[in-house]
């Protein structure tokens, strides 16, 4: 069709931004001449586009990403650094993993977010509050994952790099942990979906301030097309760190890249 | 003269819970000549590979003891190395970091094993591939990247599982001649499990026959035929007459096969 010439990267990113604006295009164009539009309701880009600058002029934007995004960092970064090498030895040491699936499957299945009020009460809505509630959340991706992971470790590579004099942590560094990366990557795209999830419940209550306590009060004032574009904000955010995951992916797996591809 | 490696009956029994228990070797015994090279036929699931994996250090037997060089096997050694069936290579790695995880893992600079590794991958005919990852590489490329590996200790001794099976024919006759070519000039101990008649008689020095499971051995079958052999060898009628030999040892094992 008319795309010859052009490298598949740039075809796939015509498309994908075609579709978001005739998204846009079609909302509007429904509102405006198909629907009767009532802004209690629901609102349409136009609208949007003002609140966007509204929200960007008066700097409340920028401040709200900046306290929510906060805890989101140090949450999310926390349950890295601590559910990968909880998942992994679970998945390596069975006896690990006979004590701690309890506790842990009981915290996986329950919804969390019914710890949140607690946690406010005990920590505060600041940044300490809100942290651990997004690393609560977060973290059991990540430790499940990298158990998964490493249950599925080809015992072959084991043998392969014990037979060469390879040591316990050898073992971890160079053939468990590799071979655990795809499950860590898909762990940590669901880790973001419940890290965002964090956000807004974590501000939920008693906040002032954060993308997610905006976007609340915002409903509240039936300010929808305020409130429709903090809730783009959170969809910008998620898809921002799994792009970002991507590329990463690319750099530190070049090997499934080239495989998947 | 004193054989180089050496066992006293060696018995291993696989007790995997929830299955019933599995003597893989019963009373099996091996002596290797340095710089000799072995093969041993059997039936498939007569514990070739699990004695294999006892040499190697892998496994430990629940009698008898092995013994290289003077010096009772207790785990993994930098004198003994394996080429698996399976190739084995880490997907994450290239060709070349392939090559040099038996130095890294012993510790070696890149400086003094990075040339060792790239001097390997030219003998296997994989220069131009060090940065290749194994999903590109074919069935044959990646067992020559495994047989570089295995080289890159500079092990005494070089256990092969069955390393052929997984190429096609022309591969395979193709590696055959290129492992005859590298034991010769490196002067290597070789303990080679096969399914092929053909290939162990071709190959080796001598051919162990074992046993259905327990593996025993059955007959030692000496191939007394010149070196360097090739490929036109394998027409002669002496080497038929060696495959009739051997498949004759053989043939009594399969047909008992559970
Ligand atoms: N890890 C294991 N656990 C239980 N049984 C095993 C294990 N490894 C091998 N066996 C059994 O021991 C026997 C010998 O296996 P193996 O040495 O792999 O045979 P082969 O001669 O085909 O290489 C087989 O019956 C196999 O099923
Ligand atoms: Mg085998």
């Amino acid at each position: 069709m008319g795309f010859k010439g052009l490298s598949e990267s740039s075809v796939r990113f015509l498309l994908g931004a075609g579709a978001v604006a005739g998204f846009f295009l079609v909302w509007e164009f429904l509102l405006t001449y198909v629907f009767v539009f009532n802004p209690f309701f629901i609102t349409k880009p136009s609208l949007m586009w003002g609140a966007t600058g509204d929200l960007i002029l008066s700097g409340e934007l920028w401040k709200d990403i900046y306290v929510s995004g906060t805890p989101f960092v140090f949450g999310f970064a926390a349950a890295v650094v601590i559910g990968i090498p909880v998942g992994v030895v679970m998945g390596w040491r069975r006896r690990v993993a006979f004590t701690l699936d309890p506790f842990l499957t009981a915290l996986y299945a329950s919804p969390l977010v019914a710890l949140a009020p607690l946690l406010i009460v005990m920590f505060g809505v600041g940044v300490k509050g809100k942290t651990i509630l997004i690393f609560l959340l977060a973290v059991f991706p990540f430790i499940f994952n990298a158990f998964a992971g490493v249950r599925s470790v080809d015992n072959l590579l084991i043998n392969v790099v014990r037979s060469l004099g390879g040591k316990e942590r050898d073992l971890y560094f160079k053939v468990i942990l590799p071979s655990t990366l795809p499950y860590l990557v898909a762990g940590a795209r669901i880790a973001i979906g419940r890290g965002i999830v964090g956000i807004i419940v974590g501000e939920f209550y008693a906040a002032s301030e954060g993308i997610g306590h905006a976007l609340i009060w915002f409903g509240d004032m039936y300010q929808l097309a305020h409130m429709f574009v903090c809730i783009l904000v959170l969809m910008i955010i998620a898809v921002i760190f799994t792009q970002g995951l991507r590329k990463a992916e690319l750099a530190i797996a070049p090997w499934r890249t080239q495989e998947t591809r | 003269m004193e054989p180089y490696i050496r066992s006293t009956d060696i018995t291993l029994t696989f007790t995997p819970k929830n299955r019933d228990a599995v003597t893989a070797l019963k009373d099996f015994r091996i002596e290797l000549n340095s710089g000799e090279f072995v093969s041993i036929v059997g039936p498939s699931g007569c514990g070739k590979s699990t004695f294999l994996n006892v040499l190697l250090g892998l496994l430990k037997p629940d009698k008898g003891e092995m013994e290289i060089g003077g010096k009772k096997i207790t785990g993994p050694g930098v004198e003994r190395a394996m080429v698996f069936q399976e190739f084995g290579l880490l997907p994450w790695r290239t060709v070349l970091a392939n090559v040099e995880l038996g130095p890294e893992l012993k510790g070696e600079s890149v400086a003094s094993r990075r040339p060792r590794a790239q001097e390997l991958i030219n003998l296997v005919g994989l220069t131009g591939f060090e940065g290749h990852f194994p999903h590109e590489l074919s069935g044959g490329m990646k067992q020559r990247v495994g047989l570089a590996r295995a080289l890159a200790t500079d092990p005494e001794v070089l256990l092969m599982d069955e390393p052929f099976a997984a190429l096609d024919a022309q591969t395979r006759d193709l590696m055959q001649a290129e492992l005859l070519q590298i034991w010769d000039k490196h002067k290597k101990t070789v303990l080679f499990v096969t399914h092929s008649i053909e290939e162990a008689a071709y190959l080796s020095d001598r051919v162990i026959v074992m046993t259905k499971r327990p593996g025993r051995t059955k007959r030692i079958i000496k191939i007394n035929l010149p070196r360097p052999r090739g490929y036109e060898m394998r027409l002669s009628p002496e080497f038929n007459d060696i495959k009739l030999d051997i498949w004759n040892n053989l043939k009594d094992e399969l047909n008992a096969r559970e």
